[in-house]
């Protein structure tokens, strides 16, 4: 599975923008996430593309300022910020590294269709599901049945 | 400037926009007053994505008609006339069960609608019709789980969702009685009936709710801006902030 289309010639915007955290999951950042999707310069202009997690994702518009605010302060000054819907962001665009990034942190990261939800604390495979929402659009909220951790889900979206 | 609609399309589209926006403002009156705290932020969380549906198909309007008119300005500055959504997601929240009910007999109509919208000729609407059936999947697992909870649970929630079906369905007759922009713009009307009448009846069938004769409410079409009495109570609220201060800004 294609993670995210890094443009090698424009390497140093990409490291810029994964200085951005998401702004309701701070442990990762936006290429992490895969929210953007393509990088240009033309010229002296920047374009960014980027796509949202779901279409109602409060931090959708944050995204763009955040980003916008992070290419300011490294001397960008004519940015564009493209929205595409197309195609739509799903979990396969998250890195193994991603994810394992996400366990560290106390969030399980998505697995295949949400079979099996994996304690972040204790690794038991012995959870179950509290709510089918959690505190963002992306993630659910689960316990462990062994250690008794309640913790979010990232869930699975494809 | 008045905000008039032009084309064809568009003027289809309102009615699709429009029913996710009101059904968002429904569900996110419930905000901090959900029956508990996982199921208030489910709640909010389901308003989040009808805005956000509705948010991206104004946009999709606005490109169509080419004007500059921002989804702000679709949703505050028309009056309950210039509003096309269906009567059945303007109806109150009443109860739980009432919410429940609402909310599964609209995941299933649009369900069918975005699925048939996967077919047409404007390509903005096909990659948001791939991206927001995701999501109604998911609102679908979620009032329909609630539906078998409250059908089957006590002999007070099961006549509750009775009630609430009961009440309902006499606003759904209006949905089916596609017109002809339905039948340009949608590849099946009569199957979306057809899926729903289905969906409805199974479902009812076995949470031992009974789907009984009901006679509609004889309104005129929400196609034409005409609605029941609960919508203008519905905007005056939405519509509030932002009409007595138009030069507010988030900051």
């Amino acid at each position: 599975m294609v993670v995210i289309d890094i443009h090698k010639e424009h390497q140093e915007i990409w490291n810029y923008l994964s200085e951005v955290p998401d702004p309701e999951i701070p442990i990762i950042n936006l290429v992490e996430l895969g929210v953007i999707r393509n990088v240009e310069k033309q010229n002296e202009s920047l374009i960014i593309t980027i796509t949202p997690t779901y279409t109602g994702c409060p931090a959708k518009k944050l995204f763009e300022d955040l980003i916008r605010e992070k290419l300011i302060e490294k001397g960008f000054e004519d940015i564009t910020i493209n929205t595409v819907l197309s195609p739509a962001w799903n979990t396969d665009w998250l890195s193994e590294a991603t994810k394992a990034k996400m366990m560290a942190e106390g969030i399980s990261p998505p697995t295949d269709d949400n079979k099996v939800v994996i304690c972040p604390k204790c690794k038991s495979e012995n959870t179950k599901r509290l709510s089918q929402f959690g505190s963002t659009p992306c993630q659910s909220f689960h316990s462990c049945n062994d250690c008794l951790e309640p913790f979010n889900y990232f869930k699975c979206h494809r | 400037m008045k905000i008039t609609i032009e084309n064809n399309e568009a003027k289809f589209l309102f009615r699709i926009a429009d029913t996710s926006l009101i059904l968002g403002q429904r569900l996110a009156e419930l905000c901090s007053k959900g029956p508990f705290l996982e199921e208030d932020i489910a709640l909010s969380n389901c308003s989040l994505d009808l805005f956000g549906r509705a948010e991206e198909l104004y946009k999709i309007i606005a490109s169509i008609e080419g004007n500059k008119f921002t989804p702000d300005d679709y949703v505050f500055r028309r009056n309950e006339r210039e509003y096309y959504n269906i009567k059945l997601v303007e109806q109150p929240n009443e109860d739980f069960a009432w919410t429940m009910a609402r909310q599964f007999m609209h995941d299933v109509w649009a369900k069918e609608v975005f699925t048939q919208l996967l077919s047409s000729k404007n390509q903005q609407l096909v990659g948001l019709s791939e991206k927001v059936l995701k999501e109604i999947e998911y609102s679908l697992i979620h009032s329909r789980d609630w539906l078998y909870r409250l059908g089957l649970g006590t002999e007070e929630s099961n006549s509750r969702t009775q009630a609430a079906f009961d009440h309902l369905l006499k606003y759904v007759e209006e949905i089916f009685n596609f017109d002809e922009l339905d039948k340009t713009y949608l590849t099946n009307v009569e199957n979306i009936e057809k899926v729903w009448q289905d969906e409805i009846n199974r479902v009812l069938s076995e949470i031992n709710v009974e789907r009984k004769e009901i006679q509609p409410l004889t309104m005129r079409d929400f196609r034409d801006g005409f609605h029941s009495e609960h919508i203008g109570h519905l905007l005056s609220i939405m519509q509030y902030l932002p009409r007595a201060y138009p030069e507010a800004k988030w900051s």
